[in-house]
């Protein structure tokens, strides 16, 4: 190989790089946290769809504090959500004056059980939440710290979404229980703080709200 | 009558201005300094920081209070975090009181001035499950001073304990009620669990 040769190969070999960086679609990831392929919801530009199933009978003794258990009933409804790198389920009590959240990622401290690593309770006024119950002793795989926070759905909203880093991430409106979000954008944990850009869609992806939950510990 | 009514507007409004401008002065002396590392912590000590936080208000989600014994902003709307209230709230009073660090997984002992905004990662939901790496729950009855009782929704620290069914408890209650030292029979109710601080030193 001539030296010309050589040095358009070492000028093209960024360029390579460059390009194989670019070829996945901004950075949009392609699985979720349980290794299921992340669905794109057409209309909202580089979503990933959580994955959200209602479970009946699901056993969520194993994240509440002893003192709760006996307050949610066996046939509770359960929101189960994955995303990009959060799990949680979401479910009330008998007289849905409280709703409680177990939040999914890993325990700094080593004292909760996986999947387990926060749980949540949230007191209810009229059907809705008095503070989104804001989480941020998680860690994410990564150990990048993770929040969690509840998102109460306006009239009309199929979906809320939340700018992670490279995204919107999606979760759906289920079962009449505010919607548990995550991010690991946001955080000052210094501060026991986060903000989340949310942006709430109906059912065919049109814009219905958008506007930053700021939300602290509390309580 | 016509100037009786200009000077009732104009007192009015010069009442309402001196009300704002003393709540924004005090929050302009909050503040976000790093916490003291200390090597010792004592129940005593505890009780003569939560006890100064006495009559300064409470602020869901808050944690900076000075020592005029006034809640510099006492009608903030509740469960809002964001006002820039006066006073800490429950689990913000004893995260400060403890001495407890942000990070859950240490439990050194770090000092915290008063008008350091600070709450902490933990909820009264948190403190009654012992969790983070400083705390751990205790049996209600032999809770102490400066252990404290915990419900999924509220902690207040044992100021004083009782012979007689119930204990001094200081806590922050809600913004009507401020932080105040009351008596208590949490150690008696069933929502409520003991909690305890590891480390002290005395």
């Amino acid at each position: 190989m001539g030296l010309d040769r050589l040095t358009s190969a070492l000028l093209l070999c960024p360029l390579v790089f460059l390009a194989a960086a670019c070829s996945d679609g901004g950075g949009r990831p392609e699985h979720l946290l349980d290794g299921r392929p992340a669905a794109e919801l057409k209309p909202v530009r580089n979503s990933v769809v959580a994955f959200t199933r209602l479970l009946e009978h699901a056993d969520v003794h194993d994240c509440l504090p002893t003192a709760d258990r006996g307050t949610v009933a066996p046939e509770a409804l359960v929101v189960e959500r994955t995303g990009v790198d959060s799990h949680s389920i979401t479910f009330a009590d008998r007289d849905g004056s409280r709703v409680y959240a177990c939040d999914g990622g890993v325990d700094p401290a080593g004292e909760r059980a996986p999947p387990w690593c926060g749980a949540v309770v949230g007191q209810r006024e009229r059907g809705r939440l008095l503070d989104p119950r804001l989480d941020v002793v998680c860690v994410d795989r990564r150990h990048l710290p993770l929040a969690y926070v509840f998102v109460e759905p306006v009239a009309r909203a199929h979906w809320v979404g939340v700018q992670q880093d490279r995204y919107v991430e999606l979760y759906e409106v289920v079962a009449g229980l505010p919607v548990r979000i995550a991010s690991t954008r946001g955080i000052e944990l210094e501060n026991a703080r986060a903000v989340f850009e949310v942006t709430q869609y109906d059912a065919e992806g049109r814009e219905l709200i958008r506007e930053p939950l700021e939300a602290a510990v509390a309580g | 009558m016509r100037a009786f009514l200009a000077m009732l507007g104009i007192g009015l409004t010069l009442s309402a201005v001196s009300g704002a401008q003393a709540y924004h002065r005090f929050w302009l002396n909050c503040n976000y300094d790093a916490p003291t590392f200390m090597t010792t912590m004592t129940r005593d000590a505890g009780q003569d920081y939560a006890n100064a936080a006495r009559y300064e208000g409470y602020q869901w989600g808050g944690g900076c209070w000075n020592y005029d014994d006034v809640d510099s902003y006492p009608h903030d709307p509740p469960e809002q975090a964001g006002t820039h209230g006066e006073g800490g709230d429950c689990s913000g009073l004893t995260f400060k009181t403890w001495r407890e660090s942000t990070d859950d997984w240490r439990d050194g002992r770090y000092y915290w001035r008063a008008l350091r905004n600070a709450h902490g990662p933990y909820t009264a939901a948190d403190f009654r499950a012992g969790y983070g790496a400083p705390n751990h729950t205790v049996a209600k009855s032999t809770a102490g001073v400066m252990d404290a009782f915990a419900s999924s929704t509220h902690i207040g620290m044992v100021f004083v304990r009782s012979l007689y069914g119930g204990d001094q408890i200081v806590e922050a209650k809600c913004e009507a009620c401020g932080t105040n030292i009351f008596y208590r029979t949490y150690r008696s109710d069933s929502a409520y669990g003991g909690v305890g601080r590891w480390g002290w030193t005395g």
